[in-house]
């Protein structure tokens, strides 16, 4: 099957279809890169969104997703993709990906995919395919979910990569000094605390806000907080239609501007900035401007 | 003069001797129950099918591939009609290996006692109801723990007046050890569970005094039996001192008599190979000596496996192999005549208080976790045992572990006993199922629907009120509502569970030149195909025995794949879907139920249907006869694993084969 039929069978969401192009928006080949721009010429950007959900191993965030895109899906006739980027790796390289064991959807419903990506790279982050499969997802479906651990020093990534993001807390024993510890409560755009039920949950809530206060005194209006449950489904409904309500805070170019120069950070550190700056490099998008400027940098290397 | 210590005791009676049997249908199963108490059995040890084990009707689609596959279905009180037919229940004790729906099959044997009008407060028995080690390691759980633990509780409230010689349930360290469990293990888990069991009953408060004390009495056990069988003599040694123990301290039971530790046994079935079957022969009779030698722990029943389980489920003269040497050991040796041979011994006693000490500290453990569910639900027991089996796999790939004609004198003659025309195993008849499938459509078109209905309302009505269960039940089986209908009710009230999976975080204690090759050619993979080498690993069907799975899906991980476990009671559309969403380049699926052929067609067809099975290769493991290993890999299924097959680095570099041959 050639590429253009892949991209229009993935246009209907078959998943077959969809999962294809996943792999290739992954694929580490440099081949790939002149396909990749192939399928992108024939999806539209389009208006989708991209939701954040992050939070510490153990918060629950599977679990609630598991709970939320059924509703989702419920609630809307939209589609909805969900990307979750697990942070267990081995020595080995390879990894056990076990968000998908926890959200388990019903069969054979064309409107949501779900599909696992192993962040081997980076402790905690987005992986270094996650931005690339996203911006093909969103050309497919109407909501990408992205769920994260997204802790460590590319935090701000997420928020970059998304147009709103969730934080899932799970309640604490101790005091509010462990919420602002957390060292994310500036990123996320509304918090969720999960397991509600747990006996810690009323304490945590108004310890949590008033961090919120202390750690945000800026914030004109502060964030919300949700209260669910992945286990019993209490507080499910509001965080799902509040999802459903989110509106694009970045384009594509937005995106692909600062995710070029995460990339050109990560491979040339700040002599790659410095040739970066003042040159536009992304005039024919985020493949061909890597490749550009793979080949650019050397030039001007060895000509200083 | 003193009698000489050895005439001391009058000769003990011998345990209650039985065979784990069941299979087709109720009217084929009563046949070799029959015929098994002709044969000098003294009780019943009844396998249920596995869609009757997690409460679905025989034609549920989920159902169909498992129908009479490893036991009896019973849809209704009809079929209960038919499988004891001829067989009087007052006089009989009947073990009923059953979990997720036990409370259904008391109902039903009770409304059986009923309707014959036979004495119910008569009835004698087990029904397994040990919810904590499906969790763990068997699969055949239905509801969340806390619901579960309700109505293991509310089976105790009921049995105690009303059926006084029934064990509502029996708690099993048998599954831990073909899990993997270490005698500690075991020890710890089986006790913190029947701990927290008490705990449970006592807090309900619906028990006075002297009620609880005689409910303690009523707890039972049923534990393994392995190979290494003085340290499992000790171990049983130890488990009756623990649970004196505890029921004195903890519980402040009185009466010397409600302290016993009583249970039954059945020997390990995980340490039998398909290499030199003949072999497992002597492997169950060391097995059966570790829990009757020691006459102060001396199993009350005892059922062994039969030689050829690593194979497939076993045939009747295997099963009367197996029974003959319990009587031989039991009628035609003197073992029964003497005190307890073990008393006074130091090693015994060395070995026996080592065992208590370290189990006893990690009782504590769990208790301090706030006793065993919480230890379930935070993934705590389950994340010890998968270790425990990877070390054990470990052991046994490295040589370390011996396992004669497995890993070591592996040249052996070919064996008569498996050159019959049968091939030495079992096949189950496909026909039986057509007709279990007539008879029910007719039950559901003949019965008192107004009755059946109310039944059912009824039933999910104290579900919701958190009155007992168990009158409602009854009502149920004697109003012809179906296993279907009586878990599906309770399902809606209390939902379903998925426990942890217990892989992450595992490791695997392999290492060495084989597998740095095989992680360079995973390497070398993942720059050819652009992407890490991807594999989905699960158990299609309702059969819950994940260790093999799990240890496949760590030691994958081991050798550089993204492993996908989805973990069990994945319908064949499930697997497909993760491995199709995922974009797998290979299944690996895992079943030991016998229903292989079937689920293979329905795994095949759905890649098919998707457009996939260019894409996706499928392996699959499990007791599979080589009959069929050959029509599945003409099937195309890409290779066929069995117990034969236990160096976990001879099956990665077949998973690596096979991708790279593409």
């Amino acid at each position: 099957m050639n590429l253009a039929e892949t991209v229009e069978r993935a246009k209907g969401l078959n998943k077959h279809a969809v999962a294809k192009l996943v792999a290739l928006f992954e694929d580490t080949r440099t081949s790939a890169a002149a396909q990749r721009a192939e399928v992108l010429a024939l999806l539209p950007e389009g208006s989708a969104t991209v939701i954040g959900i992050t939070g510490t191993p153990g918060a629950g965030k599977s679990s609630l997703v598991a709970r939320l895109v059924p509703r989702m899906l419920a609630e809307s006739d939209l589609s909805v993709a969900v990307l979750a980027v697990d942070p267990s790796s081995h020595v080995s390289g390879g990894a056990l990906l076990g968000d998908r064991t926890r959200t388990r959807f019903a069969t054979g419903d064309k409107r949501a995919y779900f599909r696992s990506q192993s962040n081997a790279a980076e402790l905690g982050g987005l992986a270094p395919t996650t931005f690339q499969v996203s911006r093909l997802l969103k050309r497919l479906f109407d909501v990408v979910l992205v769920e994260t651990v997204g802790i460590g020093q590319s935090e701000l990534d997420i928020r970059y990569l998304a147009d709103h993001v969730y934080l899932v807390l799970q309640p604490l024993g101790g005091d509010e000094i462990q919420f602002l510890k957390a060292g994310i409560i500036e990123i996320p755009d509304s918090f969720i605390l999960n397991k509600c039920d747990d006996p810690a949950a009323g304490m945590s809530y108004y310890q949590l806000r008033s961090s919120l206060s202390l750690a945000r005194p800026f914030d004109e209006d502060q964030p919300p907080v949700y209260k669910t449950s992945a286990r019993t489904g209490e507080g499910v409904d509001e965080v799902a239609m509040d999802m459903l309500t989110v509106t694009p805070r970045h384009t594509d170019a937005e995106r692909e501007e600062y995710f070029f120069g995460r990339w050109v950070e990560d491979e040339w550190g700040a002599t790659g900035r410095r040739y970066m700056d003042g040159r536009n490099l992304l005039a024919d998008g985020f493949d061909p401007a890597q490749a550009a400027f793979g080949e650019g940098i050397v030039r001007w290397l060895t000509k200083a | 003069m003193s009698t000489p210590a050895h005439e001391l005791a009058e000769s003990d009676r011998p345990w209650i001797i039985r065979t784990y049997a069941g299979h087709s249908s109720a009217k084929a199963s009563n046949e070799l129950y029959r015929s098994n108490l002709e044969k000098g059995q003294t009780g019943l040890s009844i396998a249920f099918d596995l869609p009757t084990q997690c409460g679905y009707d025989s034609d549920d689609p989920i159902a169909r591939p498992e129908v009479g596959k490893v036991g009896v279905p019973i849809n209704s009180l009809d079929d209960f009609h038919v499988l004891f037919d001829g067989i009087p229940l007052e006089k009989m004790n009947t073990s009923m290996t059953i979990n997720g729906t036990a409370m259904w099959l008391l109902a039903l044997y009770v409304a059986l006692a009923r309707e014959r009008g036979e004495d119910e407060s008569k009835l004698q028995g087990t029904t397994q109801n040990d919810l904590i080690k499906e969790y763990l390691a068997r699969g055949t759980y239905i509801f969340p723990p806390e619901a579960s633990m309700r109505l293991i509780a509310e089976m105790y409230e009921y049995c105690l007046e009303a059926i006084p010689k029934w064990n509502a349930s029996n708690i099993c360290s048998y599954h831990l050890q073909e899990a993997g469990a270490t005698p500690v293990q075991e020890l710890a888990f089986a006790l913190a569970n029947a701990i927290s069991l008490l705990d449970l009953l006592k807090e309900r408060g619906k028990f006075d005094d002297e009620q609880f004390e005689r409910a303690v009495g009523r707890i039972s056990f049923f534990v393994n039996a392995g190979i290494r069988f003085i340290e499992e003599m000790s171990k049983m040694r130890a488990f009756g001192e623990m649970w004196d123990t505890y029921t004195a301290d903890r519980f402040g039971v009185k009466n010397e008599k409600y302290r016993r530790f009583r249970y039954g046994v059945q020997v390990n079935s995980l340490g039998l190979t398909e290499a030199q079957p003949e072999n497992n022969a002597w492997r169950i009779l060391l097995e059966a000596l570790g829990v009757t030698l020691s006459r102060n722990a001396r199993c009350r029943a005892l059922q062994l496996p039969a030689w050829n389980e690593a194979m497939s489920l076993p045939r009747p003269w295997d099963q009367q192999w197996s029974l003959r040497l319990q009587q031989i050991l039991a009628y035609e040796t003197d073992l029964l005549e003497y005190p307890d041979l073990f008393d006074g011994s130091p090693v015994i006693e060395s070995k026996v208080n080592a065992l208590i000490e370290e189990a006893t500290a990690e009782i504590e453990t769990i208790l301090g976790m706030g006793g065993v569910i919480p230890a379930i639900e935070t993934g705590y027991m389950k994340t010890a045992l998968v270790r425990s089996m990877s070390e054990r796999m470990s052991e046994i790939n490295s040589g370390e572990k011996i396992v004669v004609g497995l890993n070591k004198w592996t040249e052996g003659l070919p064996s008569p006993l498996t050159a019959g025309d049968d091939g030495g195993i079992f096949k189950v008849d496909e026909k039986a199922a057509e007709q279990i499938i007539d008879s029910l459509e007719q039950l559901r078109e003949t019965r008192d629907s107004v009755r059946a209905e109310a039944a059912i309302e009824a039933l999910k009505a104290a579900a919701r009120d958190g009155s007992s269960l168990m009158e409602p039940s009854i009502e149920c089986a004697l109003a012809r509502v179906t296993t279907g209908e009586w878990a599906g009710a309770l399902r809606e009230v209390f939902g379903e569970y998925r426990p942890h999976t217990g892989i992450e975080g595992q490791q695997l204690g392999l290492s060495g030149d084989r597998v740095e090759m095989l992680r360079q050619r995973v390497n070398a993979l993942a720059e050819n195909m652009g992407h890490r080498p991807r594999i989905v690993v699960g158990k299609p069907g309702l059969d819950g025995h994940s260790n093999g799975a799990e240890v496949i899906a760590v030691s994958a991980r081991h050798v550089g794949f993204d492993v996908i476990y989805s973990g069990i009671r994945l319908s064949p559309d499930e697997i497909v879907q993760s491995a199709v969403e995922e974009g797998a380049d290979l299944i690996g699926a895992s079943v030991l139920s016998g229903s292989h052929i079937d689920l293979a067609k329905q795994i095949l067809d759905g890649l098919r249907e998707q457009g996939a099975d260019e894409d996706i290769a499928l392996v699959m493991g499990g007791i599979i006869p080589p009959a069929d290993a050959a029509e599945l890999e003409s099937m195309g299924i890409k290779r066929v694993f069995t117990p034969a097959d236990y160096e976990l680095m001879d099956i990665m570099e077949a998973f690596v084969e096979i991708l790279e041959s593409r």
